[in-house]
């Protein structure tokens, strides 16, 4: 996926040309006993190798979706298709084991070791023991967990977090190409929470699957996902990508449900190191020669590369303007943060080791953003 | 003679009664568990859908009416079910291993119902949506995190056996209860007491070897994972 | 006009009537569905019943038979052993209660685990022995089969009582405290209130525990049932044997299923 745009919004790259891995036509929950549908009448595509959200109030029929989905609960009517397959009459055991699956609470087997939890599809797929040993050990890996520590232990032994990671380990183990997530990082402080989403983003753009995941936070939503459905109950009511949710939403229900304050939350969404930054260039400190570049922006810099002040700034004064500065790997909103903070109109995008890549105005902001290669 | 020279001076008698004793209650508790065990790991379904007819409700039956029933059973004296199958089994170490059976089959159903079916919901959902079929499922996951409630119930079922065994003497059945029946009958004679007192205590002896039995199995056969 | 409003009012009173049918027929399935299975008992012990009755009357009694089933004989043994299992009840419900109440108080708590302990191990020793230890340290007769047979049932009892109490909910005592209750106020207001469906358990287990241990008195001769099945051996008449077993069976059964109505009333009405 390597789409530029010029135009002042930024995009999320949408599933065009992509084939859809999960196709929800006509699916009808109801369940016994009860007249309401708990879901009806939902179509719903997600394409291959995205991460869809599911998002909306407690009880809108977000984890029965989920569900019908690897036929944990059998849908009333309607059809589901995985990758062009109808679904729902295979049998639901083998289905199951061909697709991840992870619930909130972790739901590891306190009586299996860490290792043996993460093997537990592969064995059943008759996998031998040496390649299922090397697999746990893999994903022990990918999920941050040193496999010499982890793999004996037993889940009573883990913290939350931990067990959270083990049950996305366990449920990549047998390289299913889709999976499912309810409220995987539900049941997390927020401090850990974020890590285990940075953890997953990194995660999904090596494995690149396709995922249906559960939340009923927003900034989850927002974060992960490259696109969000928002129910009510029952009910799709907008399925796009996070920008468009927060920015245009479709109907009364969902602006309410998104609330106030889109605009800003958007902000959070936009990663510095995604943007098309002006231009910087850096001067040792005492060196000449700052006539010509009316263009561009250049700081001083001291010894270890860092920029220290404003030399010059294109169409102004630099004196008395200070050079405040933010890390590439935060987002927008970090960086009006640290302008309004420090009363700078503008602010020196800084890589890891403190040296200047670009600036960022903050008339950039009302006049519009411009995204590059997102994978740049 | 004291208490300890009668023992020392029957010690021979006392060795075989007591090792009797024991091996009754070991046989009727081990058939009588598995029957039970093996009843509990059928009969534990889920809750049958209300609106399709399947085997769930022959299941949800037996499970509910078995409890009651055996629940029933052991308010039963043991003098009782001892009479009404003595005319059937007649005298001996038969009646009283069937009768003892019929005595452990209760606690042992319940705990194994108790713990098959409070197994945490979310362990259960996720090995639903691994790909664990019904049947994987009550043995790796159901049965072995069960096994601690099962294995309790086989305890608690083997300490109230030891002290029903005792009236088994009543249908000459082996076991301590002899040494009882003797003491009483002979009240007033040398050693009647002693006797009664040896028959009492050494049902305790007999509990203690079974704890420690218990202790031991416990420590192998619970898997590290769940063990406290 | 007016014609229409009655009809409309009748249709209401009508549709109130089937109204009140419907839920006074929801309340009993109600009542049914939570305990259809109290009928599964007496079921049982009026089948055991008529089943000894239809044996019995096929068969060719001889006339020790006759003499030893004789309804004088068999009622009174029947009424010793209904005052055996009685009188040990009573006494065992007013040591064992009081006993494990004073065990979960604060002080107490220390002794609680070893009394477990205890207790549960003492499940092994044979009432049957300890009926007849008594016997040798007292004398043969009524008096001493109850001593015995509260000795006997005292550690289930108690052991359950604790075990009971334990589980009442220590929050619901904290916030009795938190209000300001002293802890004596606090144990006769919520504590001992809470504790009754615990000590109605105890009274059934103390019930059927001396209903079964009563049955071998007759063994240091203080009568009840268990005479009908000595005698039973003694003579070698199979007849009297399984009347006596059937008649013990269907009196244990039956206490214990009154004690079990008694635990639900007293369960549903403690909320
Ligand atoms: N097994 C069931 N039987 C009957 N009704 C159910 C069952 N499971 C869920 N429901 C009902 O279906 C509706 C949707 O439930 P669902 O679990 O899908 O909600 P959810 O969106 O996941 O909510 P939450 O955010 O609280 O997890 C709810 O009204 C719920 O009460
Ligand atoms: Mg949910």
């Amino acid at each position: 996926m390597s789409e530029t745009t010029d135009q002042p919004v930024v995009e999320t790259p949408d599933g065009a040309g992509k084939p859809d891995m999960i196709v929800l036509e006509g699916v009808e929950k109801i369940y016994p006993g009860s007249t309401q549908p708990a879901v009806s009448q939902l179509d719903l595509s997600i394409p291959q190798g995205e991460i869809v959200m599911l998002i909306g109030p407690s009880g809108c029929g977000k984890t029965t979706t989920l569900k019908m989905i690897n036929r944990l609960i059998e849908p009333t009517s309607g059809r589901i298709l995985l990758d062009g397959k109808d679904v729902t009459h295979v049998n639901g055991d083998q289905l199951r084991r061909e697709i991840g699956y992870v619930i909130q609470q972790g739901g590891l087997f306190p009586h299996f070791s860490i290792a043996d939890n993460i093997g537990v599809v592969p064995k059943m797929l008759g996998w031998d023991k040496q390649r299922i040993r090397q697999r746990a050990d893999e994903l022990l890996h990918l999920v941050g967990l040193e496999p010499s520590t982890f793999r004996d232990r037993y889940p009573r032994q883990l913290s939350g977090g931990q067990q959270q990671r083990v049950g996305v380990a366990r449920a990549l183990a047998a390289d299913p190409p889709v999976m499912l997530m309810d409220e995987p990082f539900g049941a997390i402080d927020p401090i850990t929470r974020d890590r285990l989403q940075d953890e997953f983003l990194e995660i999904q753009r090596t494995v690149g699957k396709t995922i249906a995941f559960v939340t009923h936070d927003l900034q989850e939503a927002v974060k992960l996902g490259d696109k969000i459905a928002v129910f009510a109950t029952g009910r799709l009511e907008q399925y796009d990508d996070p920008d468009t949710v927060l920015t245009r939403p479709a109907n009364d229900f969902v602006s309410d449900f998104v609330g106030g304050g889109a605009a800003v939350r958007r902000l959070s969404l936009l990663e510095l190191a995604h943007l098309e930054l002006h231009p910087i260039e850096t001067d040792e400190a005492g060196a000449g020669g700052a006539a010509g570049r009316n263009g561009t922006a250049v700081a001083e810099v001291d010894g270890s590369g860092k920029p220290v002040s404003w030399r010059h700034l294109p169409g102004g004064d630099a004196t008395g303007v200070p050079l405040v500065t933010v890390p590439i790997s935060g987002t927008v909103y970090d960086a009006v943060d640290v302008m309004l903070d420090s009363s700078a109109s503008l602010v020196a995008v800084v890589d890891e080791e403190g040296r200047a890549q670009g600036v960022l105005h903050w008339n950039d902001l009302v006049g519009g953003l411009r995204t590059r290669e997102r994978d740049a | 003679m004291n208490f300890l020279d009668y023992l020392a001076s029957n010690s021979q008698q006392i060795l075989f009664l007591t090792q009797a004793h024991f091996l009754v209650v070991l046989i009727a508790v081990g058939i009588g568990s598995a029957i039970s065990v093996a009843l509990g790991l059928a009969v534990s379904t889920g809750e049958p859908d209300p609106r399709r007819f399947s085997l769930d409700w022959f299941a949800t039956g037996i499970r509910e009416g078995g409890l009651v029933f055996t629940a029933a059973l052991l308010t039963v004296p043991s003098l009782a079910l001892f009479a009404l199958f003595l005319p059937i089994t007649g005298l001996g170490v038969t009646t009283a291993i069937i009768v003892l059976t019929i005595y452990t089959l209760y606690t042992v159903l319940r705990n194994t119902v108790a713990g098959l079916t409070t197994v945490d919901r979310a362990i259960l959902e996720s090995a639903r949506g691994l790909g664990y079929g019904r049947l994987r499922r009550l043995l790796t996951i159901q049965l072995p995190l069960a096994w601690p409630v099962i294995l309790n119930g086989i305890r608690v079922t083997t300490l109230i056996s030891i002290s029903i065994a005792v009236v088994g003497a009543v249908v000459q059945g082996p076991g301590l209860g002899i040494l009882l029946l003797n003491g009483i009958s002979r009240i007033g004679a040398a050693n009647s007491f002693y006797q009664v007192l040896a028959g009492t205590l050494l049902c305790l002896v007999v509990a203690a070897v079974f704890e420690i039995f218990f202790a031991i199995v416990q420590r192998l056969t619970i898997p590290r994972g769940i063990r406290v | 006009m007016s014609t229409a409003t009655t009809e409309t009012v009748d249709a209401q009173a009508e549709a109130a009537v089937e109204e009140g049918e419907k839920r006074e027929q929801t309340r009993l399935a109600a009542l049914w569905s939570q305990h259809y299975d109290l009928v599964i008992l007496p079921a049982i012990i009026v089948l055991l019943l008529v089943f000894l009755f239809l044996y019995v009357g096929t068969r060719q009694l001889d006339t020790i038979e006759q003499r030893v089933l004789a309804p004088a004989n068999v009622g009174g043994l029947l009424w010793q052993q209904i005052l055996l299992a009685g009188a040990s009840t009573v006494l065992v419900l007013l040591i064992a209660v009081p006993l494990g109440i004073a065990l979960s108080r604060r002080g107490a708590r220390r002794v609680q685990g070893p009394v477990l302990a205890v207790g549960g191990f003492a499940q092994a020793l044979p009432p049957f022995g300890v009926l007849l230890l008594m016997a040798f340290w007292l004398d043969f007769g009524f008096t001493t089969a109850v001593v015995g047979l509260t000795i006997a049932a005292l550690l289930p009892v108690l052991r359950n009582t604790v075990v009971g109490l334990q589980q009442v909910d220590q929050s619901l005592i904290e916030a009795a405290r938190g209000m300001g209750m002293t802890s004596r106020q606090t144990l006769f207001r919520v504590e001992i209130p809470l504790a009754v469906p615990v000590i109605v358990a105890g009274l059934r287990v103390a019930l059927v525990l001396n209903v079964g241990t009563a049955t071998l008195a007759s063994y240091i001769g203080a009568g009840g049932l268990g005479e009908l099945v000595q005698q039973a051996l003694r003579l070698n008449r199979i007849n009297v044997l399984l009347v006596a077993g059937g008649i013990i069976a269907a009196l244990a059964l039956l206490i214990d299923w009154l004690a079990g109505v008694v635990e639900r009333i007293v369960v549903a009405r403690s909320g």
